[in-house]
């Protein structure tokens, strides 16, 4: 049995139970699915990956128009997504344990599975497949959001299918270069390096292609956001990692990524979509380790994608109990919750100071990796942009959302405490968070060091438990939080309102439609005038052709022989002079 | 009535903890507005502290900027208050009706409570 069970992918025995549960009426035997599959192949992973000697297990080959894939390859980078995947699975099916969807559930599954199929593909076909099996199962996620998500999933769709485009030419133009479809390490100059590196960055929201994350995300239902918030983007990180590290673009395009999401996130009113811009924020500081390349650094990625899947899941699944309670995540009609949902409160702050680096929570040790490793390679302003997008967000993520949606003002809601199922998820994440930065020998740092890249021994030699290191960073955080009372007590912190924030998606929402409604209603008027033109035109010729062959017509009144035979010349001398000449 | 037997809590206190989750009760002093305001001395004392701490553990690795020991506190405060303060004009250059694309506004209750579809 162990045997059958280890000679594929373990990411169809989720596809498959996601198939299963799309004709299965009970919708307790989905659940079971959907908890009982990730972890069944979170424990295949183990037995798989640690049932042999090697660094890398490469399996489930099948062959496909000539071309050998493998499907599953299981090294020490994969299996880190591979297990914080599965591990994201069993959380979000505890989460939406109280849904009754059978939509839901299924592209749960499917999505689910399609991620752990993309990171552990050995070859770039592979990769393609479940990278648009990942679009087609996600859009589904966010149409649950209701009628008004549809535009968005519509505009979800084509950036991922653009996403799919991409790669696909970016493929082949290597594979005909190279002769081979592996995914290692390709690099920017390689043949179609640029198109597969533009397709890892729409998934990764890099600055301009960012905007399907707040668009889609923040509209999709309850527990739809939460689990979109998991596979799509780290995916693409994993992506990056495998096949652009060390690729300097990155660094730079990183640090945008952490700056830019914090004006937007403070402009923000829906606390899902602050959530959102904060997701790409930290995708930022990812990047940007990515970019840099040393061992440090990517270790520091590794790390935190690690934990930001636990705390940014943490945040979203806070903001998803408040939304079911309230029927509402607008700031400005929250405030004064901790009052009904004190657990809840209580989860969302620890996932406020894991995201926000607090000490001895998850934040601080992965994010003070990369943040360490662009002091070493001595990147002063991308150092210092990283410094300011901390304490960005420590405003969006680490204050405004725990503070207006559970202090500030008393909005008078009194709803009950979130449901157990969506406390137990939260529980088990913000233990993690906190047990995963613990350090000593009862912590669990050391579990989240031994998950890194082995062969990097940065992270063994990176401690970030210093009385240096843990100062600075509560002098940042100490200092952001004065700010943040000081400019509220003197009145100059925004409030929040109800606005519609323009984005740069403003550009085909809004320039993009105005100029396709132009075209069209040029077009139908050209069509017009056009048509009146032809009529005219046509009408013209039937005129004068009615006027020569009628039988009222000039050839049909009697004429000269002479000027008969002068025509007929003519005419024969104008055919043998097209046939003979032209 | 007895002195003793006064109520101790006012009409809305009471009120106020009968609406509140009984996790909540011990806690409701955060919402006062006397906390709320007082507040402040929290971060105040904590960025004093720290600032203090930073020239009894200075950095090992310092940068160029590094010269004092509470450099940290002034990126962290300056970072911050840039953030926020450019949300006032930010908000009047960017911000529009919710309805400014035609689609609704964002969110009102998803609800997951329906059955089986």
């Amino acid at each position: 049995m162990i045997d059958f069970l280890t000679s594929f992918s373990p990411a169809f025995i989720l596809i498959a139970a996601g198939v299963i549960s799309a004709f299965m009426p009970s919708s307790r035997v989905r659940k079971v699915l959907l908890i009982a599959s990730p972890a069944l192949a979170l424990v295949l992973i183990n037995v798989i990956f640690y049932g042999q000697d090697a660094n890398a297990f490469l399996g489930g080959k099948v062959s496909f128009a000539g071309i050998e894939l493998t499907t599953m390859r299981i090294d020490i980078l994969s299996i880190i997504w591979g297990y914080i995947f599965c591990l994201a699975g069993v959380l979000n099916g505890i989460f939406g344990l109280h849904e009754k969807c059978k939509i839901t559930d299924t592209s749960a599954l499917i999505y689910t599975g399609a991620g752990i199929g993309a990171v552990f593909a050995g070859d770039l076909i592979t990769l393609f497949m479940f990278w648009e099996l990942l679009a087609l199962s996600s859009v589904f996620i966010v149409w649950r959001g209701g009628p008004k998500s549809y535009p968005a999933g519509m505009r979800y769709l084509a950036m991922h299918i653009l996403s799919g485009v991409l790669l696909l030419a970016g493929l082949i133009i290597y594979g005909r270069a190279t002769g081979g479809y592996a995914f290692n390490n390709i690099g920017i100059d390689a043949p179609g390096g640029k198109l597969m590196l533009l397709a890892f960055g729409i998934k990764a929201g890099f600055p301009l292609l960012h905007n399907w994350i707040q668009d889609a995300y923040p509209r999709s239902s309850v527990t739809g956001t939460v689990i979109l918030s998991v596979f799509t983007t780290k995916l693409a990180i994993y992506a990056l990692m495998r096949g652009f590290a060390g690729t300097e673009i990155l660094i730079y395009i990183g640090a945008v990524m952490t700056v830019f999401p914090v004006f937007f996130a403070v402009l923000e009113n829906d606390l899902r979509k602050v959530l959102s811009y904060s997701l790409n924020n930290q995708l930022g500081f990812m990047v940007c380790g990515i970019g840099i390349g040393s061992q440090l650094a990517l270790n520091g990625v590794a790390a935190h994608v690690v934990v930001d899947i636990l705390f940014k899941g943490l945040l979203f699944m806070s903001m998803g109990a408040v939304l079911h309670r309230v029927g509402t995540t607008k700031a400005s009609e929250l405030g004064g919750l901790f009052r009904s949902m004190p657990y809840t409160t209580l989860f969302c702050l620890v996932g406020a100071a894991a995201i926000s680096a607090v000490p001895f929570f998850g934040g601080f040790v992965s994010k003070s990796m990369i943040i360490a490793a662009v002091f070493e390679e001595h990147h002063w302003v991308v150092f210092l942009m990283l410094l300011f997008a901390s304490a960005g967000v420590l405003e969006h993520s680490g204050i405004k959302v725990p503070y207006f949606a559970f202090f500030a003002h008393d909005s008078g809601k009194r709803v009950k405490e979130a449901p157990w199922n969506m406390l137990a998820a939260m529980g088990i994440a913000a233990f993690l968070c906190i047990y995963l930065a613990m350090p000593g020998p009862f912590g669990g740092m050391q579990y989240l060091y031994g998950l890194l890249p082995s062969e990097v021994a940065g992270a063994a030699a990176f401690n970030p438990y210093t009385g240096d290191h843990m100062v600075f960073q509560m002098q940042i955080i100490m200092a952001a939080m004065f700010a943040f009372t000081l400019l509220k007590r003197i009145g100059l912190y925004p409030p929040e309102r109800r606005a519609q924030i323009l984005d740069s998606d403003w550009v085909y929402r809004r320039l993009g439609l105005s100029l396709l409604q132009w075209g069209s209603a040029m077009w139908t008027r050209l069509g017009a005038v056009i048509t009146y033109a032809l009529r005219g035109m046509f009408g013209n010729i039937s005129k004068r052709l009615y006027q020569v062959f009628s039988p009222a017509g000039a050839f049909s009144q009697d004429a000269p022989s002479g000027i008969s035979a002068v025509l007929i010349a003519g005419m024969l001398a104008a055919a043998l002079f097209i046939v003979y000449f032209l | 009535m007895a002195k003793s037997d006064k109520p101790k809590l006012s009409a809305k206190e009471i009120k106020e903890r009968a609406e509140s989750h009984p996790m909540a009760v011990p806690f409701l002093w955060l919402g006062t507005a006397k906390v709320q305001r007082n507040f402040i001395f929290v971060p105040l004392f904590g960025m004093i502290l720290f600032s203090v701490l930073g020239y009894v553990y200075p950095l090992h690795h310092p940068a160029p900027w590094d010269t004092f020991g509470f450099s940290y506190t002034v990126i962290g405060f300056v970072s911050y208050s840039f953030v926020v303060l450019a949300a006032w004009p930010l908000f009047k250059i960017l911000s529009r009706p919710e309805n400014y694309y035609g689609e609704d506004c964002d969110d009102d209750a998803k609800s997951d409570k329906k059955g089986d579809q």
